[in-house]
């Protein structure tokens, strides 16, 4: 298989004759056209809007007052997004990794874990947001079961501790992370596996020196797309947090929506800054994985 | 997985042991208790299985009830007001507009994405590097921000909401196509394409009875893939819809922002889980299980990863 894998992969790298180069350009361009006009003219337009050279209105200004004007709230506001997407990849990567385990394990116990994840994956953040208010508000269902009176039901919804957001997405992303991991897993873990198992690996050891080592890049991987993904979504947090302080995405479309004319390029500013922090964080992902073979 | 014995070699030999264990050792590790990690494997499995599912149960229990006041654990009233309230706030347009919409993202992002994965795996794309990147790049781009930019330039374009929504979901849905096509050309066997081209078949129906047919089970995953990410949007068609395409999510948050709606917005939220779930069952008898496909070509996938 390796054999024949390999002169294919180096055809990429050579330069092909002018007929092949201009075919395999004409395959790309489809996908590649709208992808950098949507990367690029976005996080441009937006940062042209947050440095005031694209006004609604009026000519354009060259001004930091959008960075500048709100500092102190947009540093509130990272800091609280990158604690909220911190906590809930933290969780997700942990109970994912399990998930995973469980999946590669086999069987009915491995089949059960595979379809309820996989359901979990297909279900619209919102109508997460809104089912986990359903579950965890002082009046919802935990509340009736447990026979807790609102008054005493800790705020988990909209409470100081936005409980329910890491909730909402650590449950999501705890099945996306756990049936990426599976499925890197599953294709090439039986052999080393069993390979370590007749060698007299146990349990433990098989977990940290095989399934481990194979499970980290898809790890990595999964993790830090569930990380940006929470920290640039908006809904959640919106549905399920309090007014203030507010996260990056909810604080943007806020000012986005308000009458002032000086929200627009305030509005901006928080989404570059959420982009750069973003586009940050997977660099830093490239860059420890760029060793591996992930990214071929 | 599917076609293991119940009990492994490797379950076997997974006892804990302290050295090697070799023939003619005393004792066996057949004869050891089982017990422990059957447990713990069985009660993790149910943990995890129940962290799935917890949030479903409001949604069950709150679509088909009527009446339920606080203390009560159950409703006290069953019946189908919360789908008629649902309904009554324009559900059905919504769902309309929401499947249509994904569809419309999956046709186009499914075969651009395999496109630019075919080329990329076996093409002479030049900088590969560089355009594999920009593929990938749209994963890490926080939705709202990229619409607060392109909104403006949407609409000093004069791009109607409806083909600056696509564009953008396209765009948002292509790394998932990409690179789920990328693995699967990665093993597809481009001799297959050859022998038949020796042997006198035109390049369409090279494409249509041997290229297709090969990745068909990689393209229904992406166009999956592609659909839920149309299905699940909620702020990109807020602002680039701009108010006139009103699709599940809309409706649904606009409900959950309210009080009182909980029975409407758990009818909204059981629609919005259905489709999918009903593709997944559908593609989920297409997605190839390790020792059940007989086609070689696709079996060797397995093999490659």
């Amino acid at each position: 298989m390796s054999q024949r894998l390999r002169p294919q992969r180096s055809v990429r790298f050579s330069t092909g004759s002018p007929a092949q180069r201009r075919r395999a350009t004409l395959l790309v361009l489809p996908a590649l056209v709208p992808a950098v006009f949507v990367v690029v003219g976005g996080v441009g337009a937006a940062a042209l809007q947050s440095l005031g050279l694209m006004p609604l209105v009026g000519p354009g200004r060259l001004s930091v007052d959008a960075y500048t004007g709100q500092a102190d709230d947009l540093f509130r506001a990272l800091g609280l997004s990158l604690t909220i997407a911190v906590a809930s990849t933290v969780i997700a990567a942990l109970v994912g990794m399990g998930t995973a385990l469980l999946i590669v394990g086999g069987r009915w116990c491995g089949r059960i874990v595979a379809v309820t994840s996989a359901a979990t994956v297909t279900v619209p953040h919102l109508v997460g947001a809104a089912s986990v208010g359903l579950l965890l508000a002082d009046s919802g269902v935990l509340a009736r079961v447990f026979g807790v009176p609102p008054e005493l039901w800790p705020s988990l919804v909209g409470g100081p501790w936005w409980v329910a957001v890491v909730a909402e997405y650590a449950w999501k992303e705890s099945a996306f992370i756990g049936l990426v991991v599976a499925g890197t897993l599953i294709t090439r873990v039986a052999r080393f596996d069993e390979t370590a198992a007749l060698l007299g690996a146990g349990r433990w050891k098989r977990f940290r020196f095989v399934m481990l080592p194979l499970a980290l890049p898809a790890l990595a991987i999964s993790s830090t797309i569930a990380f940006v993904y929470s920290l640039g979504s908006y809904e959640v947090a919106w549905l399920l947090g309090r007014t203030y302080p507010e996260p990056l995405a909810v604080m943007a479309l806020r000012l986005f929506n308000s009458v002032t004319l000086t929200a627009r390029p305030e509005a901006a500013a928080a989404g570059v800054l959420t982009a750069l922090v973003s586009f940050l964080i997977v660099g830093l992902c490239f860059w420890a994985l760029r060793k591996t073979a992930v990214w071929r | 997985m599917t076609s293991r014995a119940p009990v492994s070699p490797a379950e076997m030999l997974a006892r804990p042991v302290t050295r090697i264990r070799l023939p003619g050792d005393p004792g066996s590790t057949l004869t050891r208790s089982r017990a422990p990690g059957r447990i713990v494997r069985i009660l993790s499995s149910v943990l995890v299985a129940g962290w799935f599912l917890l949030p479903f149960v409001p949604l069950g229990l709150w679509a088909f009830a009527n009446d339920w006041s606080f203390p009560d654990v159950l409703p006290g009233e069953w019946g189908f007001e919360g789908a008629g309230s649902a309904i009554r706030q324009g559900a059905l347009p919504a769902l309309g507009n929401s499947l249509g919409l994904s569809l419309v993202v999956a046709a186009i992002a499914t075969p651009v994405g395999a496109m630019a994965a075919r080329a990329l795996t076996f093409g002479s794309v030049p900088w590969p590097r560089a355009v594999g990147l920009a593929l990938l790049a749209p994963i890490a781009l926080p939705p709202f921000a990229a619409v607060m930019g392109l909104n403006v330039i949407l609409l000093r374009a004069y791009i109607p909401p409806a083909a600056g929504l696509v564009l953008v979901l396209v765009v948002m849905a292509l790394p998932y196509t990409t690179s789920t096509m990328r693995v699967a050309y990665a093993a597809h066997d481009l001799r297959y394409e050859e022998e038949a081209r020796t042997l006198g078949a035109s390049r369409w129906n090279v494409l249509w009875r041997v290229h297709l047919p090969l990745v068909a089970p990689a393209l229904s995953r992406a166009a999956f893939l592609a659909f839920l990410v149309g299905w699940s949007d909620y702020v990109v068609t807020l602002i680039v819809g701009g108010g006139e395409i009103v699709t599940l999510p809309l409706v649904t948050a606009s409900m959950a922002a309210g009080i009182g709606n909980d029975a409407a917005v758990a009818a909204l939220s059981l629609s919005a889980i259905v489709p999918p779930l009903v593709l997944l069952a559908l593609a989920g008898s297409a997605w190839p299980r390790r020792g059940q496909t007989t086609n070689p070509a696709l079996r060797s996938r397995g093999e490659q990863e």
